[in-house]
């Protein structure tokens, strides 16, 4: 159990980190930067679900915690490798680069009108119906009617 | 409970205001224009320690912010480190900076008593992902700055959005604090009731609250925790590391095979 200033701290803390983040990555244009700006995102929520975690008294906080740092490894890894690729396209890492969808070289389309459809409606797939409920966990449903 | 915070609140919306205009001035000032002068960073360094201190004052005065003095400085070095990442020219020099928040951050998160999240941040983060950064900043980076790192877009617009957002979030926040006394009066019968729990069912007693009597165990706790009732989201957190490394080798490959296809053909 943490005092509740202790608490508003942290949050607070993660707040201007989350922001800062939020402008980083709006404002700044070189691609590598951008994902600095996101990963100062994330460090902004996992100050504030380790606050959580502790004022709660509940684990679930922290676990949350160690699977942003898993998936922001991951990210990190690939993210990179499609910079350099880029890199290795365009000579910049910039992201203004990439912000065409076209070839240069290629006239623009534009689209005035939407394209006719074959006047046949479309079937959707139905899901089948499911199994039977699960039972609850009486020793869960005693943490969540605290929360 | 502060009685002071409930009652002061025009001040502290006033000064509340202010701090957002001086942060959404200094972020303006500190991004990279291309209309930059000395002078003009100077005074946007100048606005952003205003705002920064205002913000802690207002949270000061809405019943926020405490007076623990490790906090507030491994608080203050995280903060002033992320500033300096978005605004920094240098993409070498913004990873620093971010290496900078987050050794903070781990101190904020080791205040928090979170001791393995704290060594786990320094780790990965610092140790494996900004190192993995810096190889890509020196494959890739050009020579002498590059014109898209000295202008960046929108820099007015979004600097008011996240100093507006910024501002929102103080005040929620401090609505939080304000109305905090019924969280506190809920929080030692759920203690209670855990510990009930855990003397009465052997399976929660290792899924037991953090911070409680045995705070010696609190990795141990978390581990329990974490391959216990999370064991699934582990095995798909293995899963994605082993997608996202077969993926990687995978993009990075494609080009070097298809080199070496075209060749054969040849």
């Amino acid at each position: 159990m943490i005092p509740a200033t202790l608490l508003t701290n942290a949050l607070l803390v993660g707040a201007i980190l989350f922001c800062l983040g939020l402008v980083g990555i709006l404002t700044r244009r070189n691609l590598i930067v951008m994902f600095l700006s996101a990963e100062l995102m994330l460090q902004g929520v996992s100050v504030t679900l380790v606050a959580w975690s502790r004022y709660h008294g509940d684990w679930g906080g922290q676990v949350l915690v160690v699977f942003v740092l898993t998936v922001a490894a991951c990210e990190a890894a690939v993210a990179l490798v499609l910079v350099l690729q880029a890199f290795a396209r365009t000579g910049r890492l910039d992201a203004a680069a990439w912000q065409s969808l076209r070839e240069d070289n290629l006239p623009r389309v534009i689209d005035r009108e939407l394209p006719a459809g074959d006047g046949v409606a479309p079937t959707w797939p139905r899901l089948s119906p499911a199994g039977i409920r699960p039972e609850s966990d009486a020793s869960q449903s005693l943490e969540r009617d605290h929360l | 409970m502060d009685p002071i915070s409930t009652t002061s609140v025009a001040p502290s919306g006033m000064l509340l205001a202010g701090s957002v205009v001086a942060l959404a001035s200094s972020l303006w000032l500190l991004l990279p224009k291309s209309s930059d002068t000395v002078t003009s960073r100077r005074i946007g360094v100048l606005l952003g320690g205003v705002a920064l201190a205002g913000f802690a004052a207002t949270g000061r005065s809405l019943g926020c912010v405490g007076e623990d003095g490790v906090f507030l400085t491994v608080a203050a070095v995280a903060v002033v480190s992320g500033l300096a990442t978005i605004v920094t020219r240098s993409p070498v020099y913004a990873a620093i900076w971010f290496a900078m928040t987050l050794a903070g951050v781990s101190g904020v998160l080791l205040v928090l008593g979170a001791q393995f999240l704290g060594v786990a941040t320094i780790v990965v983060y610092a140790g494996a992902i900004l190192v993995m950064f810096l190889f890509v900043l020196m494959l890739a980076q050009p020579s002498g700055m590059a014109s898209y790192d000295r202008v960046s877009n929108e820099p007015m617009l979004a600097a008011a959005a996240g100093a507006v957002l910024l501002g929102l979030l103080t005040l929620s926040i401090g609505r939080l604090s304000a109305a905090e006394p019924a969280a506190c009066c809920r929080m030692p019968s759920r203690a209670d009731a855990l510990a009930g729990a855990t003397t009465a069912d052997p399976i929660t007693i290792e899924a037991g609250a953090p911070g409680g009597a045995d705070e010696v165990n609190e990795v141990a706790r978390l581990g329990a925790e974490l391959f216990g009732r999370h064991l699934f989201a582990v095995e798909v957190a293995g899963v994605l590391l082993l997608v996202a490394l077969v993926g990687g080798i995978a993009v990075v490959s494609r080009g070097e095979a298809t080199e070496a296809d075209h060749r054969r053909e040849v």
